[in-house]
């Protein structure tokens, strides 16, 4: 029985709850938002492991939402290919592009990563705004099919809104087991001291491309999902600032915490939009309240330590020895 | 063959010469002692078996092959634990989370291993989990075991940094200073833990900048001084040594 509640209530909730009470409701509106949110999930649930987990902050990473998005655009438009293809192609051609750009910078010290990272993803924007024969520029791609992978049509507000929600929780069940097992514990240990961890016995740079790698596939996914849930793609779409957007969902749901992204995320998608009666002045509430939960949360709205311990109650290996009553390792 | 042969080992740092020369071995089931004054290159010279620094010329074998060049992962991975100077734990992990890297990095990590849950991710993992506890069990962690490394009493991290390195399997245990900063009680009470490591059969190589812990209870004792070995001997020997106290003169009475 351990274990399996909490998978059991978060099925409940996404499989069931939501798409019950969206097709009650009965709005495209409301659809459109849980699906957004829920892309953004994956996106924050990825920078995560990169940023919070593993201690690399990035600053490029909606370059490689971008890439799975484009990707996606182009197979689908020009190609023809089928979007039950063009989703894992685009995660692989982002990862792909992921290892090559991890390959010369993992080795670079915290804030030099940084700015690479920074400098890489603007190029990648620059890319997509100017290799006009490819990408077709500011004008961005249009008509691109909705979701009808392998003939199921789930085009549908519903068909699409399941099909995310499965991805999200695809995403979520990768990014659980990298980080709440030993392996996230070797990630942390990177976090908190490579030097000392390479001392440990860890690969350091192997171990920062792979998870490099893991989380460019999930945000490739992303995109591929965005291109084909809004039929349009566009360079701004990809900018600096939502890298930034998304690096605020980590920092506010909780560096290092897997909960903590998907509060962030929610958090950040939905609060604007529940603000919406309130005009414009709604980016400078947004703003202030990010402001104070850094000032007055500084560990997250759903801290790490609070995470993992939450985590470990479900999952964590069985106790034996010592006097501490709970789980403490991995199984 | 010895277990670790230092094969005259230089390390420059542009025109100071951090360790000069030297040339050491350490035998399986050994309990060295390295002393030397501030500066002397201890730390330096430590750094070069661990494969943190490169030496500018010489080489080390750990039983018997060349590790020189290896990277400090490969290294520890061959056998060699190590503490540091500067306690270096893990903060914002527990105490078991942090014990449990030097096992995760000895026996090794996949990612697809754990990704797909495969049966031998659950042995790794099982595997990880039994020599945590044991190590935490040997440096009695054990209850703190839950706790952040962040909140552990200062006494008590040193052990922490036994413990991981402990958890890594090592064949040779290199100890930096690891009573700088105890009290007379806590010293008197890490030299009984290091004995009794010594004693379960483990090699240690012990440096330290206080003579009194490592005449006490090393075999043998290696002094460095300005990057040269002055002295390499049985403790007794070493405390009559007149090169061995000139060179300490001025900085500290030996014990
Ligand atoms: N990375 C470095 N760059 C330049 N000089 C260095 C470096 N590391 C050490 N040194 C110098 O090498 C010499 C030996 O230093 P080392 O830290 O090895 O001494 P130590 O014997 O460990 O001293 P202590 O007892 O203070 O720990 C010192 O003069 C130090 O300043
Ligand atoms: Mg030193």
């Amino acid at each position: 029985m351990r274990g399996a509640l909490a998978p059991l209530a978060v099925a409940a909730v996404l499989f069931a709850i939501l798409p019950m009470g969206l097709s009650m409701a009965g709005s495209g509106y409301l659809f459109r938002l849980a699906d957004v949110t829920l892309i953004f999930c994956i996106l924050s649930l990825s920078m995560q492991l990169i940023t919070g987990v593993a201690g690399l902050l990035t600053l490029g990473h909606a370059a490689f939402y971008g890439i799975g998005a484009y990707t996606a655009a182009i197979l689908s438009t020009r190609v023809g290919l089928d979007a039950g293809l063009t989703i894992p192609v685009a995660g692989l051609v982002s990862a792909l592009f992921g290892v090559l750009i991890a390959l010369p910078t993992m080795r670079l010290v915290s804030i030099y990563f940084a700015v690479a990272t920074l400098g890489l993803g603007e190029m990648i924007y620059v890319t997509l705004l100017n290799w006009v024969s490819f990408t077709r520029g500011p004008l961005g791609i249009g008509d691109i099919p909705p979701l009808r992978p392998f003939g199921f049509d789930l085009s549908s507000p519903l068909g699409t809104y399941f099909l995310i929600a499965a991805l999200a929780v695809l995403s979520l069940l990768i990014v659980h087991r990298i980080a709440h097992s030993y392996y996230g514990n070797a990630l942390r240990a990177l976090r908190e001291d490579d030097q000392c961890a390479d001392a440990m016995g860890l690969p350091v740079v192997r171990l920062k491309i792979e998870v490099f790698a893991i989380a460019t596939f999930l945000a490739g996914i992303a995109g591929a999902l965005w291109a084909h849930t809004t039929g349009y793609v566009n360079p701004a779409d990809f900018r600096f600032a939502e890298s930034i957007l998304i690096l605020a969902m980590v920092v506010v749901g909780g560096l290092g915490s897997i909960p903590g992204a998907i509060v962030g995320a929610a958090l950040l998608i939905l609060l604007p939009e529940a603000l919406r009666a309130i005009g414009e002045v709604r980016i400078l509430a947004v703003g202030l309240i990010m402001f104070l939960c850094i000032l007055f949360l500084p560990k997250g709205l759903f801290g790490e330590v609070a995470a993992l311990d939450l985590v470990r109650r479900q999952f964590g290996a069985a106790w034996r020895g010592g006097s501490a009553a709970r789980p403490l390792g991995w199984r | 063959m010895s277990l670790l042969e230092i094969d005259h080992v230089t390390r420059r740092f542009g025109g100071l010469v951090a360790v000069d020369d030297v040339s050491a071995v350490v035998e399986e089931g050994e309990l060295v002692g390295l002393i030397g004054p501030n500066g002397a290159g201890k730390t330096t010279l430590f750094n070069v078996i661990c494969g943190f620094t490169p030496p500018s010329s010489g080489e080390v074998r750990f039983a018997g092959e060349r590790i020189t060049g290896l990277k400090p992962w490969r290294i520890c991975r061959r056998g060699i634990g190590r503490t540091f100077q500067n306690l270096r734990i893990f903060p914002n992990m527990t105490v078991f989370d942090n014990v449990s890297v030097g096992a995760i990095g000895r026996l090794g990590i996949e990612p697809f291993e754990s990704l797909l849950r495969t049966r031998a991710a659950r042995v790794r993992a099982a595997e990880v989990s039994a020599r945590t506890w044991q190590a935490l069990e040997r440096t009695e962690l054990a209850p703190y075991a839950h706790l952040l490394a962040a909140d552990l009493p200062y006494g008590r991290r040193k052990y922490l940094e036994i413990a991981r390195a402990l958890a890594t399997s090592p064949r040779l245990l290199v100890l930096d200073e690891p009573a700088a900063g105890l009290n007379d009680t806590e010293t008197a009470e890490l030299a009984r833990f290091i004995r009794t490591l010594h004693a379960e059969g483990l090699t240690i190589l012990l440096v330290e900048h206080d003579m009194s812990l490592v005449m006490s209870i090393c075999q043998r004792v290696m002094v460095l001084a300005s990057g040269r070995k002055i002295a390499d001997a049985p403790p007794a020997v070493v405390q009559q040594d007149p090169i061995v106290l000139e060179a300490y003169l001025g900085t500290e009475e030996p014990a």
